[in-house]
């Protein structure tokens, strides 16, 4: 695999320790897989298996689960792991655009669309789009407007009631 | 006779001013994502699924595919120009496109691809036209066990044609299939692992879970890669090709058609298997294979009809069989289904405005799709300036907003970026999206049909294998799996010729072709920084690219 790595996760990321950190990678997505696999089996034979005759609710998740569990121990041991892509520096933005979507979706819910919009826009654009101040605050505010004429006044969505509502209504 | 009354009825729908305007903005969107580098059809189609909801079914589906095909021509512009594919299935257009640009031919190679794409797209459609209403007809016979062959055959193959690990994919095929258990038991109406959420009730909502997997989890790893674009300076001259260039690459056309639409049908097949094999083909055919990589007007010809012609033939086993033989084809099948249509054997006779409209739309769209290539590719480059930072942001909001819209409930907009997150770490950890999916989309037709044979049966297992067509299916299933045990080391070299031999080592904005083929319908997603210098970014303007990592 060849690409480019950006600059400031590169001290980080060299050659050397890289196989190790895939070394922890390895494991751990097939057994997160294999644990969600054993909760499964255990969930739907509490649901109830029934006959095959008379398949009860919890047949079908047991087999599915049963299928699971199976390749998910068979990727532990036979896991190839030359399609992991290594964690760069650029993982830490994610977590934090992760983290910004799951508090705009708490903002959305308090305060309605036009401030969570707006404010969104202006992390994403300011700090993982890198714009400038003057095109992020300028698009920002142009963007929410759009969406707000596009989602409440033509498709008619009923968002959560905000502030910018309660001034417009009141 | 039936069909020509069936492709007049199309017709009439497909050339309502509603249907005209969406055909139109389904292929113009199409060429538009396909150019730009950060969104894939997939994403693309992933996030418009909530306007499925606003507008009649047969008009969604038009918007859709038009989505799909276009995006197959519009990825062929960034290979040529910047060996930048746009979408996953352009990639084998760069060896030669690419190649054919820095000879000063882009202009031709550009031409002939949107010809050959519009010879295959249209020879799809008739061949749609002739196949598909006696296919459906056969289906129409078919009973419980026939769908469980049917749909496990599907999911089969999807992880198997898929290019990253089979086991990985029949381990998110087996995911998938357990998600779609989430919910009240179709026939008892026991809650399934609901932990008392009402919201879960009805099940993980499909347009959430696409939304979140393929385009939270695309633009969330999009962030990730902070390549650069180069501009676009030259202009492109000589579009239409040459009698030359007609005369060298007719043959590739004609045999990308016919590979393409065959390739197609088939489930798991698509547009990056099909347009690989075009290329194989033709570059084994030549007389002088030699020229192949180095800029062979075929290299382009070829693989960019198939293409386009499987993209259009991968509605044949949608429309007649119920069966999606692709990702994207599972989200247009659920965009159908939250419409309360379900695609099948049915589907010509009780919804035909729907198929032959669709059918009928193609035609159309492929025309639109001349039209609008040959004349506006240098505007179509200038796309490529708007900045991935910008599109991310955009992307993400117009999704939160979207996904809240179709059922005004908060508790989605959690479940897309739950996906989202899922979607991102399964890139990481090369686990691949598609066979989730597509068994999410298959699982409750899989367990009702399954359920329905164990009661034909009297619970044996025999039912399966003593019918002849779901014995057939199951036959051919076992076929597939011992043959591709023994050829997993071939399969591999077939996958690895993808990466290009003859990579210009000096050119340090090369897209990672192998990583690029990987992710078949969520295609790379290099961040384009465009010609315009991001002044104070983090990313982009100051990363030093280091070829050979990673």
């Amino acid at each position: 695999m060849h690409g480019s790595t950006s600059a400031s996760g590169a001290p980080a990321e060299g050659t050397a320790d890289r196989g190790h950190r895939w070394g922890q990678l390895h494991r751990v997505a097939p057994l997160l897989l294999l644990v969600l696999g054993v909760v499964a089996v255990i969930g739907s034979r509490r649901l109830g298996l029934g006959e095959l005759t008379a398949p009860g609710p919890g047949l079908w998740p047991f087999i599915v689960s049963l299928l699971l569990t199976g390749t998910a121990v068979a990727l532990l041991v036979l896991d190839p792991a030359e399609d992991y892509e290594p964690w760069t520096r650029g993982t830490l933005r994610i977590i934090a655009g992760l983290v910004s979507l799951g508090v705009f979706i708490l903002l959305f819910q308090a305060f309605g669309f036009v401030v969570s919009a707006f404010l969104m826009l202006v992390l994403w654009l300011r700090v993982f789009g890198g714009e400038s101040w003057r095109w992020t605050l300028g698009l920002a505010a142009g963007g929410t407007a759009v969406m707000y004429l596009l989602f409440v006044e033509l498709l008619g969505v009923p968002f959560p009631d905000g502030l910018v509502d309660a001034v417009i209504g009141g | 006779m039936e069909s020509w009354d069936g492709i007049l009825q199309g017709f009439s729908v497909a050339l309502t001013p509603t249907n005209l305007l969406y055909v139109f903005l389904g292929v113009l969107i199409g060429t538009v994502i396909g150019v730009l580098p950060g969104l894939g059809p997939t994403a693309t189609i992933a996030l418009l699924l909530p306007i499925t909801y606003t507008v009649e079914p047969v008009t969604a589906v038009i918007l859709l595919a038009g989505i799909y095909y276009g995006s197959m021509y519009g990825g062929t512009i960034t290979s040529v120009l910047l060996r930048l594919p746009g979408e996953a299935a352009s990639v084998v257009t760069t060896f030669d496109g690419y190649q054919m640009a820095r000879q000063g031919r882009a202009g031709p190679a550009l031409g002939i691809a949107a010809v050959g794409s519009y010879i295959g797209g249209t020879v799809s459609v008739i061949g749609m036209i002739l196949l598909a209403p006696p296919l459906a007809q056969l289906a129409v016979s078919f009973g419980p066990p026939e769908y469980v062959a049917l749909t496990v055959l599907g999911i089969l193959l999807v992880t198997y044609l898929g290019t990253g690990s089979v086991l990985k994919s029949m381990c998110m095929a087996a995911l998938g299939l357990l998600l779609a258990t989430i919910g009240l038991d179709p026939i008892t109406g026991t809650a399934r692992f609901t932990f008392g959420e009402v919201a879960l009730f009805n099940g993980l909502d499909f347009v959430a879970v696409a939304m979140g997997l393929f385009g939270v989890g695309e633009i969330l790893h999009s962030l990730e890669r902070t390549d650069k674009v180069q501009a676009v300076t030259s202009k492109i001259k000589g579009i239409w090709p040459t009698k030359k260039d007609f005369r060298d690459s007719s043959g590739a056309i004609g045999r990308g058609s016919l590979l393409g639409f065959a390739i197609g049908v088939l489930p798991g097949g698509g547009g990056v298997v099909s347009s690989l094999a075009s290329y194989a083909m033709e570059k084994r055919r030549a007389k002088d294979p030699s020229r192949f990589g180095k800029g062979a007007i075929e290299g382009v010809a070829g693989p960019e009809t198939a293409n386009n012609a499987s993209s259009t033939s991968a509605f044949i086993p949608l429309l007649t069989l119920g069966i999606p033989p692709n990702v994207v084809l599972a989200l247009i099948f659920g965009a159908l289904l939250v419409n309360d249509i379900t695609p099948g054997p049915q589907l010509i006779e009780q919804e035909p405005e729907i198929f032959w409209g669709v059918i009928a739309s193609m035609v159309i769209g492929n025309l639109m799709l001349l039209a609008l290539n040959i004349p506006l590719v240098g505007f179509f480059v200038q796309m490529l300036r708007v900045r991935a930072g910008i599109l991310a942001a955009f992307a993400l909001l117009v999704t939160m907003a979207g996904v809240f819209s179709v059922n005004n409930n908060v508790f989605d907009m959690w479940v897309v970026l739950g996906f989202g997150v899922i979607g991102w770490l399964m890139k990481k950890t090369g686990f691949e999206p598609g066979p989730l999916v597509l068994a999410f989309v298959l699982g409750s037709i899989l367990e009702r049909a399954f359920r329905q044979s164990m009661l034909l049966s009297g619970g044996s297992f025999d039912i399966f294998v003593t019918r002849p067509i779901s014995g057939g299916m199951f036959a051919f299933m076992a076929l597939i799996i011992i043959v591709s045990a023994i050829t997993s080391r071939r399969r591999k070299a077939v996958f690895g010729r993808v990466d290009p031999a003859d990579v210009d080592e000096t050119d340090e904005t090369a897209p990672d072709a192998d990583r690029q083929v990987a992710a078949e319908g969520s295609p790379g997603a290099e961040s384009t920084t465009g010609s315009a210098p991001a002044p104070d970014g983090p990313s982009g303007s100051t990363s030093t690219t280091t070829p050979g990592e990673r």
